[in-house]
C-alpha cells in the first residue's frame, strides 16, 4: 500500500524530466556552441601528459573574457579598426588590436617550452587572445590537423607535399628552430663525450653495451670510460627528435644501421623497438636519463639544457665533434637557404661549427580559414611567433630563425584566405 | 563444523509483499507505468545496441590486418608502412605477466587489508582506513604511472630489484640489469591500481558473513586468527574470487600507467626485471600516430585481441563463480 505514491511521484518526476530535457534542447541552441568550445579546451588541457615544468614563464591563461565567445558566435567582422580592410597587413602593428580568440591546437612535444611561453607574452600583450597547446607529439598534431579537430597543429617533420586534410589545403610555417641532444647520465664522466654514427648505431642496436667499449674509448683517449651498462633510452611514441636522429644514422651510421629493421627513409616511430628503454614524450626519456646511471637517450636540447645534463659532442659532416648549443644549432639552421615544406632536412649538414641534429618545427594550419576571426587571429599570432617571439628561443635552448626562413614563413602566412577564398590579409 | 549447526534452522521464507502483483497487472493500463517501461526496455536496448556496435565497428576496422596476417596476427603481429612490427604475442604474455603479478602482489595484501578491517579494526580505525582505500580508487591512472614512474622506478631500481637479485630460489624470476621500469614495476603498479576492487569487494564478502559461523568457531576454542582463517575466509571465498576476477579485467586492460613504468621494450622477456609490452601500452604507444590503413588496422586488432581476453576472463570467472554457487546451493 505504501509503494502506491512514491510510485506515483517517481511517474511525475519522470514526465518532469523528460519536459525538461525538451526544453533543454530547444533552448539549448545558442548556447551550443559555447559549450562546444569549452569542452574542446578543457579537453586540450587534460590530455597535457607529463607537463615539464617550465622555468619561468608561467602557463598560458586559459580563461578568456567573455568577450571572447561572443566574438566566436558571431564572426565575420574584426572589430579592429586600425586593420580596417579583412585582416589588414600582417605586421606586428595590428598586434595588440586583434579581435579576440581562443585558439586550440596539440602537436610537438618538443616546441613546447617555446610555445608555452610565446603564447604567455603574447597573451600578455594582447588579453583578447590565449592559446590552448596540447604537446601530445608531432604525429598527433598531424592527426589532429588533418582531421579538423584542432585551429592548428605542430610538428617536428612536416607533412609530405602538397598538404591536405578534410579542410583543404594545409599550409606548413617554420616557427623555431631547435636541435636534439644526445644526453647521458655516466657519473665521472663530463659532458663533451664524443660519439659518431657507428658508435651510435652500435649503442641502439645492442651492439655497444658498454661505456668502455673499444669503439667508444677510441674516440675519446684520455677519458677514464666506466665499465657501466650502456641502458639506451628511446622514444616509445613516434617523435621529431627519433627522427632526426633515425635519419642521422641512416647517414652516418653504415650498412649495420641501413641493413636493419630501419631501412633507409627516416621514421618518426624509431625503428629498433626490442633495444632498451622506451618512454612517452621527452619528458619520460629525461626522467629516466636522469634516474638510471648508464643511460643514454636522444631529447630536445631544451628539455636536456633546463635538465642540466651532459650531452655527447657528435661528429658532424665536416668530421669535427661538436655539442649541441643555441650557436652550433643556429649554424645548422644557416645551411637552410632553400628551405621549403618538402626541402626540410637540415640533418647532418655542412660547416665545421655545425651541430648534425637540428630541425625546424612546423606549424600547421589550414589555408582556408572558414572562420574569419580565427583565422585573422592566428595569422597575426604566428607572424609575431615567427618574429618578435624569436627572441624568447635563446633562452630556452632554441636558436632564432634565420632571416630567410622568416620571410618563408611570412609568405606562407601571407595566403591565408577566408571561407570565399579571399586573401586575410595584405602585404 | 558451523554448517551443520546452520541446517537445522531453517532459511526465512520471503513472504510477497501485498500490491507488487496487482501493480504488475495494471502496468499498461497506466500511463505512468507505459513510460516507465519504455523508459526501462529502451535503456536495456541501448546497452545491448552500444555493445554490439561496438565489437562489429572494432572486427570491421581491424578486418584488414586479420586478412592480412590471419591467425599467425596472434603471434607474429603484422607489418606496418616502415616495416615495423607489432609482436601480438610478446603484448600478449606482458599482459598476462603483468597482470599475474599484480594478483599474486594485491590478493594477500588486499584479503588482508579486507580481513583486518572487517574483524579486526575497530570502527573509529577501519572508517577512515576504507575511505583511504577508496581514495586510491579515485586516483586516475595517470597519476598512479608518474607516481610509478617518479617515485617508485628509482626506488625499485636502487633497492627493491638488487634486493631481489640476491635470494637464491627467486633468482631464476629476478636476474638481469635492473634499472627500473620493468615488468615487475608494471605489475606493482598494476597491484596499487586493483587493490581497492579487491578490499572493498573482499570487504563486502567478509561482513556478510554470518556472525553464527563466527560465534560457532570462536566456541569451538578458536583464536581470533583462527576465526578468521577457519570459518570465515572459507564461508567468504566466493565473494572474494568475483572481487579477484573484477580486479583482473582492470589490471587487463590499463594503458597508461603501464606504458609510463614498463620499458616498452617489444622483447621476449627473459626476468621480471626485463622491460616489455603490454596490449594496452603497445596501444597507446601507436594509436595516436598510426598511418591509415594496414598499420591503423593492426593497432585494431590488437584492440580486439586485448577485448577478447578481457571478456575471456570476465565470462570465464563468472561461469566459475556460477558454478561454484551451484554447487554450495546442493550441500546447504
Amino acid at each position: 500500500m505504501s509503494r502506491r505514491p512514491l510510485r506515483r511521484v517517481s511517474t511525475v518526476m519522470v514526465s518532469l524530466a523528460a519536459v525538461a530535457l525538451v526544453a533543454a534542447a530547444c533552448s539549448s541552441t545558442p548556447t551550443a556552441k559555447k559549450k562546444a568550445d569549452k569542452t574542446a579546451a578543457s579537453s586540450t588541457t587534460t590530455s597535457t601528459a607529463p607537463a615539464p615544468t617550465t622555468t619561468a614563464a608561467p602557463a598560458p591563461s586559459t580563461t578568456a573574457p567573455a568577450a571572447a565567445h561572443t566574438a566566436t558566435t558571431t564572426p565575420a567582422k574584426p572589430t579592429s579598426t586600425a586593420c580596417s580592410t579583412s585582416g589588414g597587413p600582417l605586421s606586428a602593428t595590428c598586434d595588440t588590436q586583434s579581435p579576440s580568440f581562443k585558439l586550440a591546437g596539440a602537436g610537438a612535444n618538443s616546441i613546447q617550452p617555446f610555445f608555452t611561453r610565446v603564447f604567455y607574452y603574447y597573451n600578455q600583450a594582447d588579453k583578447g587572445v590565449s592559446v590552448n597547446y596540447s604537446p601530445a607529439g608531432s604525429s598527433v598534431g598531424v592527426t589532429d590537423i588533418e582531421q579538423n579537430t584542432v585551429n592548428f597543429g605542430d610538428s617536428e617533420i612536416p607533412i609530405k607535399t602538397p598538404a591536405s586534410g578534410t579542410g583543404g589545403n594545409i599550409l606548413q610555417v617554420p616557427v623555431d628552430l631547435g636541435g636534439v641532444a644526445l644526453s647521458y647520465n655516466l657519473p665521472g664522466v663530463g659532458g663533451g663525450l664524443k660519439l659518431d654514427g657507428p658508435t651510435l648505431a652500435g649503442i641502439y642496436l645492442g651492439k655497444i653495451t658498454t661505456w668502455n667499449n673499444a669503439a667508444i674509448a677510441a674516440l675519446n683517449p684520455g677519458t677514464n670510460l666506466p665499465s657501466t651498462t650502456i641502458v639506451p633510452v628511446r622514444r616509445a611514441d613516434s617523435s621529431g627528435p627519433g627522427y632526426d636522429l633515425d635519419q642521422y644514422l641512416i647517414d652516418t651510421g653504415g650498412s649495420q644501421w641501413t641493413g636493419s629493421v630501419a631501412g633507409s627513409a627516416a621514421s618518426t616511430k624509431w625503428p629498433i623497438t626490442n633495444i632498451g628503454i622506451g618512454e612517452q614524450l621527452n619528458t619520460g626519456v629525461a626522467g629516466f636519463i636522469q634516474q638510471t646511471a648508464g643511460a643514454i637517450g636522444y631529447v630536445e636540447y631544451a628539455y636536456s639544457l633546463q635538465a642540466g645534463f651532459t650531452n655527447a659532442a657528435l661528429k658532424n659532416a665536416a668530421g669535427s665533434f661538436v655539442k649541441p648549443s643555441q650557436s652550433a644549432i643556429a649554424a645548422a639552421g644557416a645551411q637552410a637557404s632553400t628551405l621549403s615544406a618538402s626541402n626540410f632536412n637540415i640533418v647532418n649538414g655542412p660547416g665545421a661549427a655545425t651541430y648534425p641534429l637540428a630541425n625546424f618545427s612546423w606549424t600547421l594550419i589550414y589555408q582556408k580559414q572558414s572562420n574569419t576571426t580565427q583565422g585573422i587571429v592566428a595569422g597575426k599570432l604566428f607572424d609575431w611567433v615567427t618574429t618578435t617571439g624569436q627572441q624568447q628561443a635563446a633562452a630556452l635552448g632554441y636558436s632564432p630563425l634565420p632571416a630567410n626562413v622568416v620571410s618563408l614563413a611570412h609568405r606562407t602566412l601571407l595566403t591565408l584566405e577566408n571561407s570565399a577564398g579571399k586573401a586575410l590579409f595584405t602585404s | 563444523m558451523s554448517t551443520t549447526l546452520l541446517e537445522e534452522v531453517p532459511p526465512p521464507r520471503l513472504t510477497p509483499v501485498e500490491g507488487v502483483k496487482e501493480g504488475l497487472q495494471r502496468r499498461w493500463a497506466r500511463p505512468g507505468g507505459r513510460a516507465y517501461a519504455v523508459l526501462r526496455w529502451s535503456g536495456a536496448t541501448v546497452f545491448a545496441v552500444i555493445v554490439l556496435g561496438l565489437v562489429v565497428s572494432l572486427l570491421a576496422s581491424a578486418s584488414q590486418a586479420f586478412g592480412h596476417s590471419g591467425l599467425s596476427f596472434l603471434w607474429s603481429g603484422t607489418y606496418n608502412a616502415t616495416k615495423d612490427v607489432y609482436p601480438t604475442g610478446i603484448y600478449i604474455i606482458g599482459t598476462l605477466v603483468t597482470t599475474a603479478v599484480a594478483i599474486i602482489v594485491a590478493v594477500p595484501i588486499g584479503v588482508g587489508t579486507a580481513a583486518f578491517l572487517s574483524e579486526l579494526a575497530p570502527t573509529w580505525l577501519a572508517a577512515p582506513l576504507s575511505v583511504l582505500i577508496d581514495l586510491i580508487a579515485a586516483v586516475p591512472s595517470i597519476v598512479v604511472g608518474l607516481w610509478g614512474l617518479l617515485v617508485l622506478s628509482p626506488a625499485f631500481a636502487h633497492h627493491v630489484e638488487p634486493f631481489l637479485k640476491k635470494i637464491p630460489v627467486l633468482e631464476w624470476f629476478f636476474h638481469g640489469l635492473a634499472y627500473g621500469p620493468s615488468m615487475l614495476l608494471a605489475g606493482t603498479v598494476l597491484a596499487v591500481m586493483i587493490l581497492p576492487t579487491i578490499v572493498a569487494l573482499s570487504r563486502t564478502a567478509l561482513s556478510s558473513v554470518a556472525t553464527e559461523d563466527r560465534e560457532a568457531a570462536r566456541a569451538l576454542g578458536a583464536t581470533r586468527w583462527q576465526v578468521v582463517r577457519t570459518a570465515v575466509i572459507p564461508s567468504a571465498r566466493t565473494g572474494i574470487e568475483a572481487a579477484v576476477i573484477l580486479a583482473m579485467g582492470r589490471a587487463l586492460g590499463e594503458t597508461i600507467a603501464v606504458a609510463l613504468v614498463i620499458g616498452n621494450n617489444n622483447a621476449l622477456p627473459h626476468s621480471l626485471l626485463a622491460p616489455g609490452a603490454t596490449l594496452g601500452s603497445a596501444i597507446i604507444n601507436n594509436f595516436g600516430e598510426a598511418n591509415p590503413g594496414l598499420d591503423k588496422s593492426s593497432i585494431i586488432g590488437l584492440v580486439v585481441v586485448l577485448l577478447a581476453i578481457t571478456a575471456l576472463v570476465n565470462v570465464g570467472g563468472q561461469l566459475l563463480l556460477r558454478r561454484r554457487l551451484r554447487g554450495q546451493g546442493a550441500v546447504t
